[in-house]
């Protein structure tokens, strides 16, 4: 990978998460995580249930602090409280539910709390929140309510909101499990379009497998570890790994190594709908 | 049945009014309260009811709309004015049936007390007509910004009213979410008596409430991720500025006050009844 000789701007070095569950267990949540994210890159994480990507994504902007190891964000370790600030305007977060992360009744009202917040000058604060409507192609709904959009327009409300406030990298949990397939394409578009043209780093959780197939690498979280990461070829071509974490490969890649179980000629790097035809075409 | 609501009773528009800072507004709304407070004779109640005409023409806001908003204290009112008509003491006696006795004293009295109620209504309804909640919310925040120091916590209270703002209309769309899925479900929430009722209201509440409490740990976890640290340090997109026409407004409404006390003083100015 092109992007792995650039200096990490997230660095994990085994990342412990724990926490007590409702029977006063300990349940460590994320067990010894160690990964860079380089800058500039594009990560999908991808994990079944209960795997620990939302609790690695907490802890990327220090929403969560780790009980062991460290989390160091552009060389910023987030255990120090006077990194807080500086390591949430670095790092903006996209959550699930595009309606409990809006704030404010009017969308350039909300895109502005970022700002806001941390104090930047009211000339400045129209300045960014202009850019990043436009950024994100929402101008045109710059005085709306925003309970009137779309899930996808909401998400990119959200989205924008990260961009005013300056971020680097953008983490985003899991932001198209409520939206429709329309909404979901904004949302990859989008997020494609910012890495590509603006360099932003882009840690994107999912589990629609189409969505991390368009990643730079995807890592496979597993009860709390990394289980194996990769490109998404590498990733997507192990089929029988993937089922055994319970992870539905795509559909192609799914349909190739059935083919090669049955003895099929069939390649091991398939994971398009496209070069399925391809090979059996030939 | 929840869809399309419009929060609040703000009236759009771009008159000298609508324009108007929200602190002005405020402020000389509550200056033509204490003038409504002030009149005491005829004379005063009738300057002061122009006056309320002339403000509606000005806001370019229907007189009906304004008028409507009499209508959830109506009962009070003609209790006020019911109240003192049958129980004023007085001399002159207008009319009499039995115990039952009208006096022209009570009558004075009831008209009065009922006028200083509509024109409270009225005031403070061009008020809300002419201001939408945000920017009325920012004129709250700002207005209440140097009671800080003995403790009012005015930027908490603004941010608690843009999110209820916020969540208002979302809420409703669960509400009537959550009514369609308990009907589908052979909820009944139509007959019985009231006791019956309310208690038909528990399948919505109480979904309703685990969701909003949910809700509202999603939000303040997305607020802190966006560096919120509550009011100290924070600046706004908006700022709001007086301008020539809020010195107006002002100027103005210490004419009312001053014509009022001036009324009050001197009892003779009156109209012939």
């Amino acid at each position: 990978m092109e992007n792995s000789q650039k200096k990490p701007i997230i660095e994990i070095k085994n990342l412990t998460h724990t926490y007590t569950d409702t029977e006063d267990r300990q349940v460590k949540a994320l067990d010894s995580v160690t990964l860079d994210i380089a800058e500039g890159e594009f990560v999908a994480i991808i994990g079944a249930n209960g795997s620990g990507k939302s609790t690695l994504a907490r802890h990327l902007n220090a929403l969560l602090l780790p009980d062991g190891g460290n989390c160091l964000v552009d060389g910023k370790d987030t255990l120090e409280e006077d990194n807080l600030w500086d390591i949430r305007q670095t790092v903006g977060m996209v959550f699930q539910n595009p309606d409990n992360q809006i704030v404010a009744a009017i969308v350039e009202e909300d895109v502005a709390f970022g700002p806001e917040n941390i104090g930047v000058e009211p000339e400045e604060i129209r300045r960014r929140v202009r850019k990043a409507l436009e950024t994100v192609g929402m101008t045109h709904y710059t005085h709306h309510a925003p309970h009137l959009l779309s899930g996808g327009q909401k998400q990119r409300i959200a989205i924008a909101g990260t961009l005013a406030l300056g971020s680097r990298v953008i983490v985003l949990d899991e932001p198209t499990a409520m939206l429709d397939p329309r909404g979901r394409k904004e949302i990859m578009e989008t997020m494609k379009m910012l890495n590509r043209e603006r360099g932003i780093t882009v840690v994107y959780i999912t589990h629609y497998m189409v969505e991390a197939m368009e990643a730079d690498r995807v890592v496979v979280m597993d009860h709390g570890k990394v289980a194996f990461q990769g490109t998404p070829r590498k990733v997507f071509s192990k089929v029988d790994r993937l089922e055994k974490l319970g992870l539905e490969a795509p559909l192609a890649a799914e349909f190739a190594f059935q083919l090669r179980q049955a003895g099929g000629d069939i390649p091991e790097d398939i994971i398009t709908d496209e070069e399925l035809a391809e090979a059996l075409c030939h | 049945m929840l869809g399309n609501i419009t929060l609040g009773q703000y009236y759009p528009g771009d008159s000298l009014v609508h324009r108007l800072d929200p602190r002005t507004k405020i402020l000389v709304t509550l200056l033509l309260i204490v003038a409504i407070f002030l009149a005491k004779t005829a004379l005063g109640y009738v300057s002061l009811s122009i006056l309320v005409l002339l403000v509606i023409a000005l806001a370019r806001l229907p007189y009906l709309l304004v008028f409507r908003s009499i209508k959830p204290l109506a009962l009070i009112i003609i209790l006020t004015l019911g109240l003192h008509l049958f129980l004023g003491q007085g001399e002159k006696v207008i009319w009499s049936y039995k115990f039952i006795s009208i006096t022209e004293e009570g009558l004075q009295m009831g008209v009065k007390m009922s006028m200083r109620l509509i024109l409270l209504l009225m005031f403070s309804s061009i008020l809300t007509f002419t201001t939408s909640p945000i920017v009325l919310t920012d004129g709250i925040e700002s207005l209440l910004r140097p009671f800080r120091k003995i403790g009012v916590p005015a930027h908490e209270l603004a941010m608690m009213m843009t999110i209820a703002l916020r969540f208002i209309p979302t809420l409703l769309e669960e509400t009537d979410r959550i009514v369609k899925a308990q009907t589908a479900r052979g909820a009944d929430f139509a007959s019985g008596n009231i006791l019956q009722k309310a208690k038909n209201m528990l399948p919505i509440l109480i979904p309703l409430f685990i969701s909003a409490f949910r809700r509202a740990d999603d939000l303040a976890i997305a607020m802190e991720a966006r560096c919120y640290r509550g009011g100290e340090g924070r600046t706004r997109m908006h700022q709001l500025a007086y301008g020539m026409r809020d010195g107006g407004a002002f100027v103005f409404a210490f004419l009312v006050l001053g014509l009022e006390l001036f009324l009050r003083w001197n009892p003779s100015l009156t109209l012939p009844f």
